[in-house]
């Protein structure tokens, strides 16, 4: 399963596709405070990077994929223009 | 070929006939939006679906084609005739290209420069491109050419700006920046513009183009793509062309070094007008020349100087249409000829020309003669559907299914009328006394009896569809249910193309539905559970069809808990569905048998997916008034089938003719076992109720006169003539008064006033014009039972 949701945390694994996107986006709007788990995670659908770009939840840990840790994890840890993360407490 | 592709190019023949017809339209009539709104629809749905295929030619083309109109549609620009001509020659020229997909399953070689020169035709009016693009100007283009920075290079980091600029100059190279600007609808042609992105190879920086505003979360649409990707690369022009070779219209490449970035950080350069460099690249690389694409020019040109020769009276938009492939093959081969105001004499000229020019050029290849364009012959004028383009796809017709249906009441009254003659020969033989006649009447009547026969085939195979039409909700129902149980479920569908009566398959879904929700509800385990019983952790149904005759079978199989054989027979006999002593003696098979009885369910908790007692019986029910059958198998702990048998067709039903108290009544075939005819003597009676002995079972016989109120005293020393049928695997008898034949009969069903009577399942017209009642045995038998 690409997409585990549980009570506040949604881990994303392999390969995330389109059809995760609408769960993962209907977690988010619902959830308080979400944290997502990248680790296992190969490939974000654009759907969901830009769900996590709206939705700015924590990321609790980087994606092993070298492409999403190098390229894309900047990206949602607001370093390109996006509004700025609050300094992630320890998980 | 590939389905999708064979599907494509049926609808592409509609489509491309849709737009034909709306242009002409349009040009009459250049103001009406509705018409140009037509004709968008169909060009945007065009470009859509070529986009599932390897035709990049293809959807640039109709991209530009969708461009122009948009811009007509939304009244940036009013239709002129040369933009129709152009747009006639566009489609045209896609008719071509699909004629030729049609056999070769490719695009034709010249494609890229043929279709490269229209689309800066279309492109013209619009202002985006220039009108002239020199391939030689293109191919100089393809070197490395130092573009002037472009403002969004602003959206990366300018310490990094600086820091890559200073590497560039210093080792005197270049990079490549791409700005991709996905446009909203994309993932809805599961495009996924990150993918993409990723796939891009020495990607030295990736940046976000977000929208200016985010929307609210509440109005956020997921599946609307708002973001866009700046990045640098060392990557080739090439390999980005290759990459982005489906969405050049939402890239755009500039090639900078060292200095052109520092001068554009110090802001020394205005930031250049958006230049259309994926155009000019693919111009460039469509010019790559290479003996295929010669040889088909040369095609090209040997069926434009026929075509011209052929027709004294080209003019108008073929002429120009001619003109311009004539145009694109000469660009094709280098020779780039002036026909931007054709008339017949020049182009021949030129065509005669070119032709010279060219044949030594192909000398060294075999002497090949290239494919002939299918209607390379038609007289030119002749009609649309006799382009050179030829046939696209296998005509498909598109028919209302009402015409359908009325022609096959039509095969029914025909049918009707077939049998009078059987009646008319009976009496041309007994009233009139001819026997010659008769044996003639008879004759004609075999014949027409096979051609009815065929043509009700042929109107039965026009309603057939596949299952696949049936099981295409369950993987959906599937996913979504299982995840809302918590539960794995693996979904394995075989023989979707097994064909059955679109009646039958329409009627189908419902109990189809009703069982897999119950599969999925009572029959799976969650996934811990099935750990326990060592199983593995993701369940699998399996949807199966199989035609059997003229019936198909229908299964559905899980492999979750099954049915308890015991705890099923308590709840029945909890529930008083079945006596104690039942409870003591029904058999396992039997038992399993007991959750289609009405008032039955399994579940102690009810679910919101099933589970409320109105479950298999009504399943049953269903089933039965099609005319099928349901059975059920289990196995405890490994899982449970059900199994629907289905006539093929319901649309005609064999019916068995008996008569009772003088009049006529039909019953299914299919559920007639045999008729006997016993000595009044043999009828026996057991606690008030008839049984006939038939080798050695007791079968319970009733008096289908009385059950249906119908005063009638058997002739006591004649024989009883019985009808046994099969019901839920019981056999009973009928009491009837006479056996007739049987008959293919068109079942209507009861309506208006009769339509309380829920012992007849429809009405039927007899050959003799008689209308025979069809009973319904199920409602009879429980009559009977009543009237008892």
């Amino acid at each position: 399963m690409p997409l585990e949701l549980s009570e506040t945390t949604a881990t994303l694994s392999d390969v995330v596709t389109v059809d995760e996107v609408e769960p993962l986006v209907a977690w988010l709007r619902i959830t308080s405070k979400p944290k997502v788990n990248l680790r296992r995670c190969n490939h974000l659908h654009t759907g969901a990077l830009q769900a996590l770009l709206l939705f700015q939840p924590r990321i609790t840990s980087s994606p092993t994929d070298a492409f999403l840790a190098t390229q894309v994890l900047p990206l949602l840890r607001g370093s390109s223009g996006g509004p700025v993360l609050p300094e992630s407490e320890p998980p | 070929m590939n389905p999708l592709l064979a599907q494509f190019l049926a609808e592409a023949a509609d489509l491309l006939s849709q737009v034909d017809e709306g242009l002409l339209e349009l040009e009459r009539d250049p103001s009406d939006p509705e018409l140009v709104n037509e004709v968008f629809r169909a060009a945007h749905t065009f470009k859509g679906s070529s986009g599932l295929f390897d035709f990049p030619e293809l959807t640039r083309l109709t991209h530009a084609a969708e461009d122009l109109l948009d811009a007509v549609r939304s009244g940036k620009l009013s239709l002129d005739s040369g933009m129709t001509d152009d747009l006639l020659a566009a489609f045209d020229l896609i008719r071509g290209w699909l004629a030729h997909v049609t056999t070769h399953e490719r695009l034709p070689a010249t494609a890229g420069p043929a279709g490269q020169s229209l689309i800066v035709k279309l492109r013209g009016p619009l202002g985006g491109e220039q009108a002239t693009v020199n391939p030689d100007v293109a191919a100089a283009l393809a070197g490395p050419v130092i573009d002037r920075a472009p403002d969004w290079l602003a959206l990366f980091d300018p310490e990094w700006l600086e820091k890559t600029a200073t590497w560039l100059s210093s080792t005197s190279a270049t990079m490549r920046f791409v700005r991709f600007t996905p446009d909203q609808g994309c993932f809805f042609r599961a495009e996924d513009p990150l993918h993409l992105v990723s796939q891009v190879p020495a990607l030295a920086k990736l940046d976000l183009i977000q929208p200016f505003e985010w929307p609210p979360a509440e109005e956020y649409d997921e599946y609307a793509c708002l973001i866009g990707f700046a990045l640098a690369t060392r990557a080739a022009r090439g390999e980005l062309d290759y990459l982005f070779r489906y969405v050049p219209d939402q890239i755009e490449i500039v090639e900078l070094n060292g200095d052109a970035i520092h001068r554009y950080v110090a802001g020394e350069e205005p930031p250049q007008p958006r230049a259309d460099e994926a155009v000019v690249a693919a111009v460039a690389q469509s010019h790559t020349e290479n003996l295929e694409l010669a040889r088909d020019a040369h095609a090209i040109l040997a069926a434009a100087q026929r075509s011209l020769a052929l027709e004294g009276s080209v003019s108008g938009v073929r002429l120009s249409a001619v003109a311009r492939s004539v145009a694109a093959a000469a660009a094709a081969l280098g020779v780039p000829v002036d026909t931007a105001d054709p008339d017949v004499e020049t182009l021949k000229a030129q065509v005669a020309n070119l032709l010279t020019e060219v044949r030594p050029t192909p000398a060294d290849a075999p002497p090949t003669p290239p494919p002939p364009p299918p209607a390379e012959r038609a007289p030119v004028d002749r009609g649309r559907a006799d382009d050179p383009g030829g046939q696209v796809g296998t005509r498909i017709l598109k028919v209302d299914q009402e015409k359908v249906d009325h022609l096959m009441e039509l095969v029914g009254e025909l049918n009707v009328a077939k049998n009078g003659l059987t009646f008319l020969a009976d009496a041309a033989e007994e009233e009139f006394g001819s026997r010659v006649l008769s044996r003639r009447i008879k004759d004609q009547y075999s014949g027409l009896h096979r051609i009815a026969e065929e043509l009700q085939a042929a109107v039965m195979d026009v309603r057939m569809l596949p299952l696949s039409v049936a099981f295409s909700r369950f993987p959906r129902l599937i996913r979504d249910l299982s995840r809302r149980l918590g539960k794995t479920v693996e979904l394995v569908t075989e023989g979707e193309d097994t064909m059955a009566d679109k009646d039958v398959i329409e009627a189908l879904g419902d109990p189809l539905v009703h069982l897999v929700r119950n599969s999925l509800d009572h029959g799976i385990e969650t996934s811990a559970d099935r750990e326990v019983a060592g199983k593995p952790p993701a369940a699998r149904i399996t949807l199966t069809a199989v035609a059997d005759g003229d019936a198909v079978i229908v299964e559905i199989a899980d492999d979750g808990r099954g049915i308890d054989p015991a705890k099923v027979k308590h709840k029945a006999y909890e529930k008083g569905l079945i006596s104690e002593e039942e409870l003591e003696t029904l058999t396992d098979s039997d038992a399993v048998d007991l959750v289609f009885r009405p008032g039955f369910s399994t579940a102690d908790q009810v679910s919101d997916l099933s589970g409320r007692g109105v479950g298999m019986d009504a399943v049953r029910a269903s089933v039965e008034k099609l005319g099928g059958a349901v059975t059920m198998r289990s196995q405890l702990g490994r899982g449970t089938s059900t199994r629907l048998r289905l006539p093929l067709s319901m649309a005609v039903t064999q019916v068995m003719v008996v008569s009772v108290a003088g009049q006529r009544f039909g019953i299914p075939v299919d559920l007639v076992v045999e008729t006997v005819r016993v000595p009044s003597a043999e009828l026996g009676r057991v606690l008030h109720q008839d049984v006939v002995v038939l080798r050695g079972e007791v079968v319970p016989v009733i008096d289908l006169a009385r059950a249906l109120d119908m005063p009638w005293t058997p002739d006591p020393a004649a024989d009883r003539a019985i009808l046994i049928v099969s019901m839920h695997g019981q056999r009973v008898g009928l009491l009837v008064e006479q056996f007739h034949r049987e008959v293919d009969v068109i079942l209507k069903p009861m309506e208006g006033l009769l339509a309380y009577a829920d012992e007849f399942s429809g009405t039927a017209l007899l050959g003799d014009g008689l209308v025979l009642l069809v009973l319904n045995m199920k409602e009879v038998l429980s009559l009977a039972a009543r009237a008892q």
